[in-house]
């Protein structure tokens, strides 16, 4: 039984020790958007109002509302409304600037229509032909908010893979394979404890060459799945691990023109065929640009 | 902290908001990422922490109470940027193995993923008490003025997430418990 005293230390230093890379590019964010955000400023200089008497602070506060009703009654909309009126201006468009792909799709539920990305330096779109889908913003899509049979989710690997875990329970890094991607889903096939449903199997995805790797996570791992670890990246200490005990992991490697692009998905303990088709309808309308 | 900085800011000064800004924003960011867990929406409250912050300063009465004004402001943005989180179920983490070796009293990566769970069920509003008083070390009734609540309900809510806390760390030691009375 820990101490409140213990606990206190150990919150503590947790916080401390946690270290984060700072982007330093924020504050050039930043400053680049001052000139586009105006300061505040008071519309009447506070002392004077203090200074003023009460009629005249009534009077003023009575011209401010008038003056916002007038506003917001000529911004407001005026669908339905017969008979002459004030003369609107013609609407014009704005200026819509021309698609570029987004590093990621923005975090929130997906619209129905494709969505772009880059991995690996490589611009990819997919289909979202059905609601349901939530983008995290940064790497992966999931179609369940829950660990379930209904659920499904992507990673799509922004920085793709180089090896796998050795000893998935204690965290133990194999070697980097390289970027051959037969290699990778050779190494993918192979990782201690898991259960290879299939491949690796020769693939096309997006017109290239690729190959797909099947392997479920079985029920006696010998530690938390959280604590299983599969495979990672380059960038360092990034890794996927196992969400649950009888999570299926769907593995596309594919060889774009040599460079390798990793995607995983994940159905869930007990799902039927949908959670793996719903996944493999996404995979199926990836297109390289 | 120059308050001569903050005044030449507060009447427009670019540069001198510059100067705030770029020291401002690690610690502003520091503060986010421990609140909201999420790298990505920690730079996004850092950043229109650091906008509300140039928006606002003309409103700022008294210069020299810039730091805790503007601590204000970043907490009010990681609630906004809290909002969008969502629960998610692909995983992707920064290996332990990675993190500095130090004797913390953090005993295992067991201590920092069951810490990071329990931190993650908790409130913004928790965590903001916690990160403030915790890991800037501000004392509560400063926490309370900069999150806005009395310092009677920034004690409460200390008190709830440390428990909170305390029982994610003792939940780890349970199903070894289990196994040894069978």
């Amino acid at each position: 039984m820990s101490t409140e005293r213990d606990v206190t230390r150990i919150v503590r230093s947790w916080l401390r020790t946690d270290e984060y890379d700072f982007p330093v590019e924020i504050v050039d964010d930043v400053l680049a958007r001052l000139d586009a955000t105006p300061q505040d400023r008071l519309i009447w200089p506070a002392r004077r109002f203090a200074d003023m008497n009460t009629y005249t602070k009534l009077a003023i506060a009575a011209a401010a509302v008038v003056v916002v009703a007038f506003a917001a009654f000529n911004l407001v909309p005026r669908t339905g409304v017969g008979g002459p009126g004030v003369a609107t201006p013609p609407p014009t468009l704005a200026p819509t600037p021309s698609p570029t792909a987004a590093a990621f799709p923005p975090a929130g539920a997906l619209t129905i229509g494709r969505h772009s990305m880059v991995l690996e330096g490589l611009t990819v779109s997919f289909n979202v032909s059905t609601s349901g889908w939530i983008s995290n913003g940064s790497f992966g899509v999931d179609r369940s908010p829950d660990i379930g049979p209904e659920g499904a989710s992507f990673i799509f690997w922004t920085d793709t893979p180089v090896g796998v875990f050795i000893d998935p329970c204690a965290a133990v890094r194999g070697p980097s394979v390289g970027v051959s991607t037969a290699a990778l889903a050779d190494a993918v096939a192979s990782v201690p404890g898991t259960d290879l449903v299939s491949g690796p199997s020769d693939v096309t995805v997006g017109g290239h060459p690729a190959k797909l790797v099947v392997i479920s996570i079985p029920d006696d791992i010998g530690c938390d799945p959280q604590r299983f670890n599969l495979w990672y990246a380059p960038t360092p200490g990034f890794a996927r691990y196992a969400t649950a005990l009888g999570s299926t992991y769907r593995v596309w490697i594919i060889d774009v023109n040599g460079t390798p692009v990793w995607m995983d998905g994940e159905t869930f303990k007990g799902a039927g065929p949908e959670p793996a088709r719903q996944l493999q309808k996404i995979v199926d309308s990836i297109q390289f640009e | 902290m120059d308050t001569d900085l903050v005044v030449r800011a507060q009447h427009g000064d670019k540069d001198a908001f510059g100067i705030l800004a770029t020291e401002a924003a690690s610690r502003f960011f520091a503060v986010a990422r421990r609140i909201l867990r999420d790298r990505d929406l920690a730079q996004d409250a850092t950043q229109q922490a650091l906008l509300s912050t140039w928006r606002a300063l003309p409103r700022l009465s008294d210069p020299a109470r810039f730091e805790a004004w503007s601590y204000r402001l970043l907490v009010r943005a990681c609630y906004a940027e809290g909002q969008k989180e969502r629960r998610w179920a692909p995983n992707l983490r920064l290996l332990p193995m990675d993190m500095p070796v130090v004797d913390d009293g953090l005993s295992s990566i067991v201590d920092r993923d069951q810490l990071e769970a329990g931190f993650r069920r908790l409130s913004i509003d928790h965590r903001a008490v916690v990160v403030l008083h915790h890991y800037l070390d501000l004392p509560l009734d400063r926490v309370a003025d900069i999150v806005g609540i009395p310092v009677g309900t920034a004690h409460s809510r200390l008190h709830h997430a440390m428990c909170a806390l305390r029982a994610a760390l003792e939940a780890d030691l349970r199903p070894s418990v289990r196994e040894a009375a069978q």
